[in-house]
This record gives structure tokens, C-alpha cells and sequence, in this order.
């Protein structure tokens, strides 16, 4: 079997070089389609044919609104990331890399490090009584405990954290990428830095941050632990309403019809994704 | 002007500073955790008042985070093994195959990674429950392996992509066999993107949560699963302690992998 597949050689029929694909396509075929799509079928099926878990999803208050928070939670966690993580590109793109290499082991030790210990930190930290709240009212800045955690505040702050090496890093090629001359001809030519940086650098800097914020848009969506840990009951994601709508209420058809919904949503903005990031790839060829 | 780093002005400290300020938004919670793991307070109060190991000793003598921490470890190296060995023979037909569709299946081998992974965590669940795999070894392994395969391909059809085939192609003129030529020259050569690929597929395995809540049964329990199971009912510093062997452990692979990078590359 080894040999059979690292030899070019077709055999059983099959196209010249397919056949070392076949262990993972029966892999992914087994254990990821057929589940994913036998998990899709019973969104119209259970707990009998029809399309009324779909009618049930759009119809109630309760989902619409999850799925309203999970949007509203999404938008501001790209936003606040594509403005946190620009600067930091900018500066990463042109600074010595002695200086800049400090700066990326620090992201990828934050990238790098377990989910849940980085969320856990986070939980410490904007409790009542943690580390945030105390310095500020020992500042004498609150007098009362900020509501950081079980919030939409505690939700972004965590979802920023973990997201914004997703935006950073890609952004960082983008600048690289753009000649510094652009920039100086402006200045030549008389733009003030603000011209040249609404007039050229943004300009060209826009693909990249389109494309990560799209990844941290669609990433976001489907995020399960941080926000079921950071966030309070009143504005549940869709993610963890799916997974608890499964464990808890044991409603398989519903689940599914969320789930469906989800990954409807999921793969249409990943093609769009696909599409920016070709287009890309195209003019910088040309 | 705004791209160059010695003439931006006023403009280079602003965006220094403000670097500055994300790199410690970016470390602090890690040494944080780290630091309160050392604290001898139970309520976490910041700064301690006093300096204790008893967490890390509280820890070490509960076999139940023992248990997990060595299901973690069995389950990510059958994981990682699997989907190294499966996408090395994957990634040579796709980077060399002369096949039509040969995108799409790319594409299709590397959806786990976009796929919401809550979706798949309840389908893999719904299936195993009705194959009779939820809640052992084998269904664990096999659900990361799936989400463990893109890790795996990614970085080893990068490596193939940038082997000059031709040399493969030498050795087999030069009388080796195909097989020969590819263990001896071409699976040398491509060592770094099969070490990439074997660190990142543990990894997805060794982190993975949402997979392993719903496959988790109480015999059979991950180190992810028993720090979710222990931050929903408070928040014990023995997770801190636990959560700071796993900065240690991430910052040794860290440096291995540098480390070996630089030694391979040589």
C-alpha cells in the first residue's frame, strides 16, 4: 500500500499521482462529511420532515436575537482588531528587525499558548474584585466596580486578545509589500503626512485589511470558549447556543438547524475570502 | 516617507508607544497567570501576599489532572502521527498529482480548519453516538485527526512545493528505485515542513476544547476538558498552576522549534 502510493503510477483505475490521496480523502470522507452532513439532514428531519426547526429558529424571538448578538459581537471584535492591529503592523513592517523579532515572539507566544489559560487570565483579571477594577478604584478613577466580565466589555476584550495575531501578521506582509516610494513621491510632491497616509498608504493597505478582517469576522462568528466564558447569559453566541441547544435541551433538530445556518454563513464569507485574497494575488502579478 | 522607519518623525514614537502598549497588552495576561500561580492567596488577590508552591503540589497529587494530562499527551501523538503519515502521502499527490479536481480536493482536505469547529464537534458527536465510538480513544483520535490534517498539510505542500524535483529525479537515474529516492532524498529535504507539520498537528490535538466537552466521558477526560470542567465552578488556583505548565510547555516548544529550524536549515 505504501509503496503503491508513493510510486506514480496509477493503479485500480484511479488518475496518475490520486492515489496517496486516498487514506485522507476515506479519512475526511468517513469522519467529516458524512457526519456533517448526515448532522445537516437531520435539521429537516427530527423530529419529523419538514422544515419547521428552521421556522422555529427564525420565528422565535430568543435565536433571532442570538443570532443579532452574534453578529453585533462579531462586527465589533473585527473592528476594534483592525484598528488595534494596524498601528502595530505599520510599525512591525519598517522597524529594525532586531527590535521587531522581540515583538513577534511575544505575539506568537500569545498565539501559541493554550485557549482556555488565556482566557482563564482574562476571567481573573476583569472580575469584580481583579486586578483592573482594584488599580482603577485605588487611582481613585471609579468608585464602584467596573462590569467587565459577563458582558459584551468582557467578550470583545478576550475575543480581541485572541484574534488580533490573526490580523496583525497577515497585515504585516501587506505593508511589506507596498513600495516605500509611493510614499515618498507624495511627499514630494507636497501631500502632508495625512494626505499621503488617506490617499496612498490606506489605499494600498485596504486588501489585506479587508482579508484579515473578513477571517477574523468569520473566526469570530463561530467562537465557542471565550465568549461562553467571558460573556453572560444575556447575550449568548451562536456557537454555544448550538452546543448547548445539543447537550442540554437535547434537541437534535434544532442544533442542526442552527449548526446549518452557521456553517451556511461561515463558508459563503470563506469564498468570498478565497475570492479578495486571488484578486489580490492577481494584481500583484500584473 | 510614511513607510520609511528613519524619516517618520514624531509619527515613529506614536506608533512605537503604541506597539509597546499592544506587545504588554499581548504578554501580560500570560505572565500574570504565572505569577498569580505562585500567589498563596485562594481568592487570587494581586499582588500576592505571600509566595507558595502548594498549587503546583496540590496539583501534582490529584491523579485526575495527572490522568488528563497524560490522555492529552496519548491522544495528540496518536493524533499528530496519524495526520503526518496521511498527509505526507496526501501532500505528494496533491503537490505533484496530474489529476482534474485536484483543488477542490485540496480544498476539501483543508475545510476542518474553517469549518466552525462547533459544527463539527456535534456532528462528530451525533455520528459517534450512533456508531458506538462517542466517549473512547479511537473516536477522540480520529475526530482530532481530522482537525489536525490541515495543520499537517499545510506546511509539508509547502516544503514539497519548494523541492526541486529534479534532484528526486537524479537519485532515481543514478539507480535508486522511486521509493528509495523519495525516503532517501526527498523525505530529507522536506524535514523541516514535516517537523512544522508533526509541532502543529499535536498542537490542534494537545489545545482542542470544543471537540473534546462533547466526546469527554468520565473515564476518558483531556487536559482541556478537566480546565473547562474546573473554570465553570470557580476559579481555583490550581488551574493557574496548571495553566503555567502550559506557558512552560508552549515557550520549550518555542524554542525547540527555533532552535531545530536553524540547525535543519543549516
Amino acid at each position: 500500500m505504501t509503496a503503491n502510493a508513493f510510486t506514480r503510477q496509477s493503479f485500480a483505475g484511479l488518475p496518475a499521482g490520486s492515489g496517496g490521496a486516498l487514506p485522507a480523502l476515506t479519512l475526511v470522507g468517513l469522519f467529516f462529511i458524512v457526519p456533517v452532513v448526515a448532522l445537516l439532514l437531520r435539521s429537516v428531519t427530527d423530529p419529523e420532515p419538514g422544515l419547521q426547526n428552521y421556522a422555529a429558529l427564525f420565528g422565535s424571538g430568543t435565536y433571532v436575537r442570538v443570532f443579532l448578538n452574534t453578529f453585533l459581537v462579531a462586527a465589533v471584535v473585527t473592528a476594534v482588531t483592525i484598528v488595534v492591529a494596524f498601528p502595530v503592523a505599520w510599525m512591525l513592517a519598517i522597524m529594525p528587525p532586531a527590535l521587531g523579532s522581540i515583538v513577534f515572539g511575544i505575539i506568537l507566544l500569545s498565539m501559541w499558548t493554550n485557549l482556555l489559560t488565556r482566557t482563564y487570565a482574562w476571567m481573573v483579571l476583569l472580575q469584580r474584585t481583579g486586578v483592573i477594577n482594584r488599580t482603577l478604584m485605588g487611582l481613585g478613577i471609579i468608585h464602584e466596580p467596573l462590569p467587565l466580565i459577563n458582558n459584551l466589555t468582557g467578550v470583545t476584550i478576550g475575543m480581541v486578545y485572541i484574534m488580533l495575531p490573526f490580523m496583525i501578521l497577515p497585515l504585516v506582509g501587506t505593508l511589506r509589500a507596498i513600495d516605500p516610494m509611493t510614499l515618498r513621491a507624495a511627499a514630494l510632491c507636497g501631500a502632508s503626512p495625512l494626505q499621503a497616509f488617506r490617499r496612498i498608504l490606506l489605499p494600498l493597505s485596504l486588501p489585506g485589511i479587508a482579508a484579515g478582517g473578513l477571517m477574523v469576522f468569520v473566526m469570530s462568528l463561530g467562537y465557542f470558549v471565550t465568549p461562553a466564558l467571558l460573556g453572560g447569559t444575556s447575550n449568548m453566541m451562536l456557537a454555544e447556543m448550538i452546543a448547548q441547544t445539543v447537550q442540554s435541551l437535547l434537541n437534535w433538530g434544532l442544533g442542526s438547524a442552527a449548526a446549518f445556518v452557521l456553517l451556511v454563513v461561515t463558508m459563503v464569507l470563506y469564498a468570498i475570502q478565497l475570492r479578495m485574497v486571488g484578486a489580490r494575488r492577481l494584481a500583484g502579478g500584473l | 516617507m510614511l513607510l520609511d522607519y528613519d524619516r517618520l518623525g514624531w509619527l515613529r514614537a506614536a506608533l512605537a508607544g503604541f506597539t509597546a502598549l499592544v506587545a504588554a497588552f499581548l504578554l501580560l495576561p500570560v505572565i500574570f497567570i504565572v505569577l498569580l500561580s505562585f500567589g498563596s492567596s485562594r481568592w487570587l488577590a494581586f499582588p500576592p501576599p505571600g509566595w507558595t508552591l502548594k498549587w503546583y503540589q496540590e496539583l501534582l497529587a490529584d491523579p485526575a489532572w495527572i490522568g488528563a494530562a497524560l490522555t492529552s499527551a496519548k491522544i495528540a501523538a496518536m493524533a499528530a502521527i496519524l495526520a503526518v503519515l496521511i498527509g505526507l502521502l496526501a501532500s505528494f499527490s496533491l503537490v505533484r498529482g496530474e489529476f482534474r479536481g485536484r483543488q477542490i480536493l485540496r480544498g476539501l482536505l483543508l475545510t476542518p480548519m474553517v469549518l466552525p469547529v462547533v459544527v463539527f464537534a456535534i456532528a462528530i458527536y451525533a455520528f459517534f453516538l450512533r456508531i458506538g465510538l462517542a466517549g473512547t480513544t479511537i473516536g477522540f483520535v480520529m475526530a482530532h485527526t481530522i482537525l489536525a490534517l490541515p495543520f499537517a498539510i499545510i506546511p509539508i505542500t509547502a516544503a514539497l512545493e519548494g523541492f526541486d524535483k529534479s534532484i528526486e529525479d537524479a537519485a532515481i537515474v543514478c539507480g535508486a528505485s522511486p521509493l528509495q529516492a523519495r525516503l532517501r532524498i526527498t523525505l530529507p529535504s522536506i524535514r523541516i515542513g514535516i517537523f512544522s507539520a508533526a509541532i502543529f498537528s499535536f498542537l490542534a490535538s494537545w489545545d482542542e476544547v470544543v471537540v473534546a466537552i462533547f466526546m469527554a466521558s468520565p473515564t476518558l477526560q483531556t487536559l482541556p476538558v478537566k480546565i473547562w470542567g474546573s473554570l465553570r465552578a470557580d476559579l481555583s488556583p490550581v488551574v493557574a498552576a496548571a495553566s503555567s505548565l502550559l506557558v512552560g510547555l508552549t515557550l520549550c516548544l518555542m524554542i525547540v522549534t527555533a532552535l531545530l529550524r536553524r540547525k535543519l536549515s543549516r
